[in-house]
């Protein structure tokens, strides 16, 4: 252990002394031509990942998804704290039918029994922001 | 949904499934299955919650015919 790590340390400072020296001539010596500095990073960007799902993007897009819907009596009452039935004038049905389209919007599968139990905008946007597979 | 009776339940998800399906038929044929169950289902919407023998008939008549159109050979609906 101790000699192995001994073996290590030498064998920095072996590499490390032949730099020292040419280091400290260029210091003396000014530049007359600019360094060329080898890129190792590029930095561009990458478009290959979506970006994380937050909440804003949540509600934004499930409100552009509402105005979409051309059954909703009152669409100027759209908001994230309004009710289906009660803000918007929809009927059960046509609440199957918002979920369903939240299925789709995000790719996930919401189950009958917690589909049910969505009655408000909040309601939608908590359960979606609660799953790791939305996209 | 405010408390739902257990016959409401079944209406609903045998809407669920019909629309559910109409999303796995062609793209270009989508709206026509959509507007189809729509106008089925809008046939019978004033029909009182009390008339428990014509929605369970209905309910019948609903799934043997949601067992005919999901096959995969019947593509359109007019």
């Amino acid at each position: 252990m101790l000699r192995s790590s001994l073996v290590r340390f030498a064998r920095v400072g072996a590499t490390r002394a032949p730099l020292k020296a040419p280091l400290t001539v260029s210091a003396k010596v000014p530049l007359s031509f600019p360094l060329k500095v080898p890129i190792l990073y590029s930095y561009h960007r990458m478009y290959s990942s979506a970006p994380a799902l937050t909440r804003e993007i949540i509600t934004e897009r499930i409100l552009e998804l509402l105005e979409d819907y051309d059954n909703i009596k009152l669409p100027e009452k759209i908001s994230v704290n309004a009710n289906f039935k009660k803000d918007l004038g929809l009927d059960s049905l046509d609440q199957v039918e918002i979920i369903m389209e939240i299925e789709n919007e995000f790719s996930i599968i919401i189950p009958d029994d917690k589909a049910d139990e969505i009655n408000t905008v909040k309601d939608a946007i908590d359960l979606i922001e609660a799953q790791p597979d939305a996209v | 949904m405010a408390r739902l009776s257990g016959l409401q339940k079944e209406v609903i998800a045998l809407y669920r499934e019909c629309i559910r399906s109409a999303y796995k038929k062609p793209k270009e044929n989508r709206n026509h299955w959509v507007n189809y169950v729509h106008s089925e289902f809008a046939k019978y919407r004033k029909l009182p919650k009390k008339e428990f023998a014509t929605v369970e008939h209905l309910l019948r008549v609903g799934h043997r015919r949601f067992e005919m159109y999901s096959s995969d050979t019947i593509r359109d609906v007019h």
